[in-house]
């Protein structure tokens, strides 16, 4: 009644494979041929993706001078503990697409279910750095002829669920503003091509602090920005709901005293400004306890801040992670409470965080990457 | 056979009889969790000891033990802990194999996490052998691939 190894069915296994996390599936593609297979199709990233109920978060960071790309859990408890992913399997995802490709350039405009989207001087790139799954997109026709203003220029990235689709949003407003000159663009990865929204006036520009344009959250199903409206001076939200393809608007807190320098993002279950007050060394943090209800603008936490602080990521609970001045990454819980740091080469001047979600997802029309 | 009113089974006791021949009680209430069983209980009847070929008596009192702890109490996440705790990987693929076979819902999705939960940080070595799995890449072929993804091999130790 000896048993020798038991073979499981392949349903089984597949059972099994669905509840690891994406890190040692990347590694089991190496088990065989079939298996290989399995992994990569489509459908079990789809379904791996559904049933991951905690799904692993990491932040990705391009540091300073950049010939690296580093990738950090955020899980890990950060004090000093380091950076666990190799910046050469990066860049040869990026020698691929062009040999002449340089990492200088590159600005991260949106993290959406495993996807990074970057701008480089000539191209966006959509990109999945659990997978190595990229594509190349063109940069939207104004992008290309406004690139010198392309500072003020606004770029999202999200998922319209209801298409199963991928959109890269772009909005850019001449500077000295005149009726004729601001353009709403959207990029749908299954119609392959730019879209002008017409009709009526984005006089927005982005009104972010950080020397490069942050990135929008997503929630609510739109992409957010902080922006300034060109025409009335003054700093609004304004969005873009994906499932619609419309844009709206969301009133600044009514508060003479919020500090200049803002970012928003998203804070446990709220969308949420967070205005660096540099003159105190101090940071607020705001949320709309109401979604698009103005008068819910509430100041939540204020936290004592070295430098800048830029929040990257915070947790349904509250903890959140954000990068501050040359330390690196930091880490507080809800109640603004210090849980621990990592640090790395980093210039706050030109480094760039952004969070990501592990995925082993496709994107649409994925037979062979350009 | 008289039918019964089987509807008040709370206190009804089962009889299983393993693959190996050993025969073990389980409560009709516990036995409707487990649709394969459940399903032999309509077609023969639950005055009969119902035959599970598939299933052993090293698995069978400790699918047991768990529907015992599903009817009675709440299952917690210290008594799963508790239950795989002494078991090594094969045992639980073979407790996983006979949940499976008795179409146990639960259990089987508890041991499939706990499966998942043990294989997380092995090699690509010990994942062949555990699913009896072959390797048909080619030296060249699997060396390329491993440098490819090499962030992921990055922790684990290369023998089990």
């Amino acid at each position: 009644m000896e048993k020798e190894t038991r073979y499981l069915p392949h349903e089984l296994i597949i059972q099994i494979l669905l509840r690891l996390p994406v890190k040692s599936l990347i590694r089991f593609k190496c088990v065989s041929k079939s298996w290989f297979s399995l992994i990569s199709h489509p459908n079990f990233g789809n379904s791996h993706f559904q049933l991951s109920a905690t799904q692993t978060r990491r932040i990705l960071c391009i540091p300073n001078s950049p010939t690296k790309i580093l990738s950090i859990d955020f899980e890990s408890s950060l004090n000093n503990d380091f950076i666990d992913f190799e910046s050469s399997l990066l860049n040869n995802d990026f020698a691929l697409l062009n040999p002449n490709f340089s990492l200088v350039s590159l600005q991260i405009k949106g993290s959406c279910r495993g996807f990074i989207c970057l701008r480089g001087s000539s191209n966006l790139y959509l990109w999945n750095p659990s997978t190595g799954v990229h594509r190349q997109i063109p940069l939207s026709p104004f992008d290309y002829e406004l690139k010198d203003y392309y500072f003020g220029h606004l770029y999202g990235f999200g998922y319209d669920q209801s298409r199963d689709d991928y959109l890269v949003v772009s909005m850019s407003c001449d500077p000295t503003y005149d009726s004729n000159s601001s353009h709403l663009e959207f990029f749908s990865l299954r119609d392959n091509t730019w879209k002008e929204i017409e009709g009526t006036q984005f006089p927005y520009m982005n009104a972010s602090s950080h020397p490069y344009p942050k990135v929008g959250p997503l929630f609510n199903g739109a992409i957010h920005w902080l922006a300034r409206r060109c025409d009335l001076q003054v700093y609004v939200i304004v969005a873009f709901d994906l499932m619609e393809r419309k844009l709206f608007e969301m009133p600044f807190p009514d508060d003479d005293n919020i500090p200049t320098h803002c970012d928003l993002w998203v804070f446990g279950e709220f969308l949420s400004i967070l205005a660096n007050d540099y003159n105190n060394n101090m940071i607020e943090i705001w949320v709309m306890k109401e979604y698009k209800v103005h008068s819910s603008w509430t100041k939540t936490l204020v936290l004592p801040a070295f430098h800048s602080f830029d929040l990257i990521y915070s947790t349904k609970n509250g903890d959140f992670i954000g990068v501050e001045g040359f330390l690196g990454l930091v880490k507080y819980n809800d109640k603004g409470k210090w849980l621990g740091y990592c640090s790395y080469h980093r210039n706050p001047r030109v480094s760039q965080e952004v969070m990501y979600t592990e995925s082993l997802l496709s994107l649409p029309g994925d037979d062979d990457q350009i | 056979m008289a039918q019964e009113a089987s509807s008040s089974t709370s206190s009804k006791t089962i009889s299983l009889k393993t693959g190996d021949g050993e025969i073990f009680e389980i409560e009709a209430s516990a036995a409707k969790q487990m649709k394969t069983v459940q399903r032999l209980i309509d077609d023969l009847g639950d005055d009969i000891t119902i035959p599970l070929h598939n299933v052993f008596s090293k698995e069978l009192p400790k699918i047991i033990e768990y529907y015992k702890k599903d009817i009675t109490g709440e299952i917690t996440k210290d008594f799963e802990a508790e239950f795989v705790k002494d078991l090594n990987d094969d045992e639980v693929k073979v407790l996983f194999l006979a949940a499976n076979y008795l179409d146990a819902n639960k259990l089987f999705e508890f041991l499939s996490q706990n499966i998942a939960d043990r294989l997380e940080s092995k090699s690509v070595e010990y994942v062949r052998k555990y699913f009896g799995v072959e390797n048909d890449f080619t030296p060249e072929e699997e060396s390329k691939l491993r440098e490819e993804r090499a962030w992921s091999f990055r922790g684990i130790k290369e023998d089990e």
